[in-house]
């Protein structure tokens, strides 16, 4: 017998690789599907609003984007008044460098609970050209554990990452050119509306998730 | 078939939200707003320009030039200046800008990449956009996506303070980067996903041809052939298949084309097609099928007795070559894919990873095979026949998306009746009966009947009783839809799609443009389940129906794909009689006949 390799290793073999594949085959999905489920449940998106409102909006913006910001306050005024909707964030910096920078600070914020400070607090600062300073200037000043942020920074550092590849890939998939851009209801809205425009809109995305 | 999966959710997805996409269809993509040109000034310098459209303006301050790597001066003229609460004082370019690098930066030659960025008034921003100037033909293109220095670290408790400051990044160049950084996958994740996928592709017949080639290799090097011997030879054999693609790898993603179209033309799938043909008629005797005896003798020279690691590797390229057709479709999706990314190394590593994983299940069976290597006898004969009818499905299948529905259909149903036939033979011949020859022969019976089926059908040409067939992707058939090409107006370039757009302004009738390929299978699946249909046909007559054959892929077809930002064929984009985009959004994917039929019925209201 001079076969060095018995069958039940060939058979150990065979199931190491088989399980090679299921895992690999697994990452790959989860970073190249996009799914709509995905877009609006990603447990690691922070969310505003009614959590059981009878309609979603996904807002896509940017920390560098000037209309996004005025456009953000019209939505969530409607969001308040209207009661009913539920809001959900997603960091897509593009515009600039610091855009990256802002996004990591808002979502690390997260892991203590205080998104929604540090986003209103940069979303807060005017312009297009907003430096890393300001940013670092208006955190500070929103009231939250900094040292905690600096933590969670480096500790989530992968899954910060992570989250805002996939918010890239999903304004990419579904063909947003710039910032601001909205998914209110089954409407796709790549502009900065006024608090009537949204009005408008969200009745609408009403009306059509009625006849569906 | 990664790429459809991919493309598939992509598409579900559009279907989903890209319903009634209101102002959607109204944004312009950036490079329709921005339009840049180049030339020399007296002096040897560059100047660009940019002619801005109605409604939007460039960022002064947002112009950066970098040549060849390094960023330089740009010199721009004053602008408007914009003094709004929300942006603080900035100046403006509104229909057109001009910027000027000096003469000597320039003088080299080489490229320039120019960034810069803008909004549409009140509505939206565009990121940042980088253009790539030839500096010796002054042609503007798209710049390809740097690699990226990883992100400076954000401290912001207030000891890091000065440490964060110290930073801050001045230039505005990177940014494209940062985010392609963030696309990034882990290596390791790619290469053991490939691998997977290639454990996957050696699952099929496709690999087959390959283990005759390299049993044969291990048989000609001798009886007495040790395990650790068998384990060298497959392994380098497996070694340079996976280095074949690897090559491969490195030449799709220096071409950047789309190599699924090159393999996908009609000639590529007929000479596939015959090739398997050929290789059936040797599996069945007709012909032995061997190297030319020069090169056999050669590399039985070079092998000796003991079969040569030098001989094994010759053969793993080369086999992976002999392959690399079948697997086409997941090969091109996999090539697109490094393509597109342009990654030269992790490109060719990926393509090397599933070059190994198909090869593993090889090694696995040269090291064991070394016991139950074909020896002659009677069942060596019938395995063989069996690869013989396998390479012949394989041949049709190949055929199908080039040849009529009938014939195809006829194609299949001989093979069954020949299968049932040999399976039957092969029953009244044999000298034991037990259980697998009894099953062999009721195999063989339902393969008489279903392929007598196949062949009234294709007489009869009802294609009900192909139904079966194309349900489980056997046949993939153009065919059919092929009379109603007449219908369609086809156009490859955007000259012949302007002429549509101009008789539909003449008519007032709206324009249906459908982006479709050859190698596209869900086209094809539309084409037969919904264009030739005949409620469909009679609502067609309303429009007037363009098709954009994107076959060739070539820059006529990119630009059309890019004017209407369509990602992929199949996509409808339909088209007011004005020469405008229908607010009532698009058709990304095969969406059925019902749902073809009302989202005709909501555009043409």
């Amino acid at each position: 017998m001079n076969d060095p390799i018995s069958r039940a290793q060939f058979l150990r073999l065979t199931a190491l690789s088989a399980f090679l594949f299921v895992v690999s085959s697994d990452a790959w999905a989860s970073e190249n599907e996009i799914t709509r489920p995905m877009i609006l449940n990603d447990p690691e998106t922070p969310t505003g609003g009614n959590p059981n409102g009878d309609l979603t909006i996904v807002d896509f913006f940017d920390y560098n984007c000037p209309y996004c910001k005025l456009a953000a306050k019209s939505l969530e005024k409607i969001v308040k008044t209207d009661g009913n909707i539920r809001l959900v964030y997603r960091d897509w910096p593009i515009l600039a460098e610091t855009s990256i920078i802002g996004a990591r600070l808002a979502l690390a914020a997260k892991y203590q609970g205080q998104y929604l400070p540090v986003h209103h607090a940069l979303m807060d600062i005017p312009g297009y050209g907003v430096s890393q300073e300001q940013m670092m200037e208006a955190v500070r000043n929103a009231g939250l554990d900094l040292a905690q942020l600096d933590t969670d920074i480096a500790r989530h550092a992968d899954d910060i990452a992570g989250l805002i590849k996939r918010n890239l890939n999903i304004a990419q998939a579904i063909g947003l050119q710039g910032t601001p851009g909205f998914l209110i209801g089954p409407y796709r809205v790549n502009e900065a509306l006024n608090e009537q425009g949204f009005m408008r809109v969200v009745a609408d995305a009403r009306a059509r998730q009625k006849t569906k | 078939m990664l790429y459809v999966r991919i493309l598939g959710f992509v598409s579900l997805l559009l279907s989903l939200i890209g319903g009634a996409a209101a102002g959607a269809a109204g944004v312009k993509s950036p490079d329709e707003v921005f339009r840049l040109h180049a030339e020399r000034t007296d002096s040897g310098g560059v100047k660009l320009g940019w002619i801005i459209a109605p409604g939007h303006y460039l960022y002064r301050d947002r112009i950066a030039a970098v040549v060849n790597g390094r960023p330089v001066r740009i010199d721009t003229e004053p602008g408007e200046s914009k003094d709004d609460p929300n942006f603080g004082p900035t100046e403006i370019y509104r229909q057109s800008a001009g910027a000027v690098v000096a003469p000597e930066p320039v003088s080299a030659g080489g490229r320039l990449i120019v960034t810069y960025q803008g909004c549409a008034e009140n509505t939206l921003c565009y990121p940042p956009i980088s253009k790539s100037v030839d500096l010796s033909t002054l042609l503007v293109e798209d710049a390809p996506e740097r690699d990226s220095d990883p992100a400076p670290p954000t401290q912001v408790a207030k000891e890091q303070r000065q440490a964060a400051g110290a930073s801050v990044p001045a230039a505005t160049v990177g940014i494209q980067s940062e985010s392609a950084t963030l696309l990034g996958q882990s290596l390791f994740s790619t290469l053991a996903a490939f691998v997977g996928f290639g454990i996957l592709l050696s699952l099929t017949p496709c690999v087959f041809p390959m283990i005759p080639i390299m049993s044969g290799m291990l048989a000609r090097s001798g009886g007495d052939l040790s395990a650790r011997r068998s384990f060298i030879l497959s392994a380098a054999y497996v070694l340079a298949m996976a280095a074949a693609y690897g090559t491969l790898g490195i030449f799709a993603a220096w071409s950047g084309e789309n190599l699924q179209a090159a393999l996908q033309t009609p000639v590529a799938i007929v000479s596939m097609s015959t090739v398997f043909a050929l290789l059936a008629l040797s599996m069945f005797g007709i012909y032995e099928l061997q190297l030319p005896q020069s090169w056999t003798s050669r590399l039985a020279a070079k092998a000796g007795n003991r079969g040569s690691v030098g001989g094994a590797v010759v053969l793993g390229f080369g086999s992976a070559l002999i392959v690399g057709p079948c697997v086409t479709p997941p090969l091109a999706a996999v090539l697109v894919f490094v393509a597109q990314t342009g990654q030269v190394m992790r490109g060719s590593l990926a393509l090397f990873a599933l070059g190994l994983g198909m090869g593993l299940p090889l090694v696995a069976f040269g090291v064991l095979g070394a016991k139950v290597l074909p020896r002659s006898g009677p069942w060596l004969a019938r395995v063989k026949h069996i690869f013989g009818f396998i390479f012949i499905a394989l041949s049709i299948w190949m055929i199908s998306r080039v040849a009529s529905a009938r014939l195809v259909a006829a194609a299949w149903g001989a093979l069954f009746f020949a299968i049932g036939s040999y399976s039957i033979l092969s029953f009244v011949r044999a000298s034991r009966r037990r259980l697998p020859e009894f099953a062999a022969v009721a195999i063989g019976a339902l393969a008489i009947v279903c392929g007598g089926a196949l062949i009234v059908g294709a007489g009869t040409a009802t294609y009900g009783l192909l139904r079966p067939l194309e349900t489980v992707g056997l046949i993939t058939d153009p065919a059919n839809a092929s009379a109603y090409k007449d219908g369609f107006r086809v156009a490859t370039s955007e000259a012949k799609l302007e002429d549509a757009i101009r008789a539909g302004r003449m008519q007032g009738r709206a324009i249906m443009v459908d982006f479709s390929a050859e190698w596209c299978t869900e086209c094809k699946l539309m084409e037969r389940n919904v264009f030739s249909q005949e409620a469909v046909r009679q609502k067609l007559r309303e429009v007037i129906p363009v098709r954009v054959d994107v076959t060739a892929f070539d820059r006529e077809s990119k630009n059309l794909m890019k004017r209407f930002a369509v990602v992929g064929p199949p996509t409808i984009v339909f088209l007011n009689p004005d020469g405008t985009e229908s607010q009532e959004g698009r058709v990304v994917g095969d969406i059925g006949m019902s749902g073809f039929l009302s989202k005709l019925e909501t555009v043409l209201r």
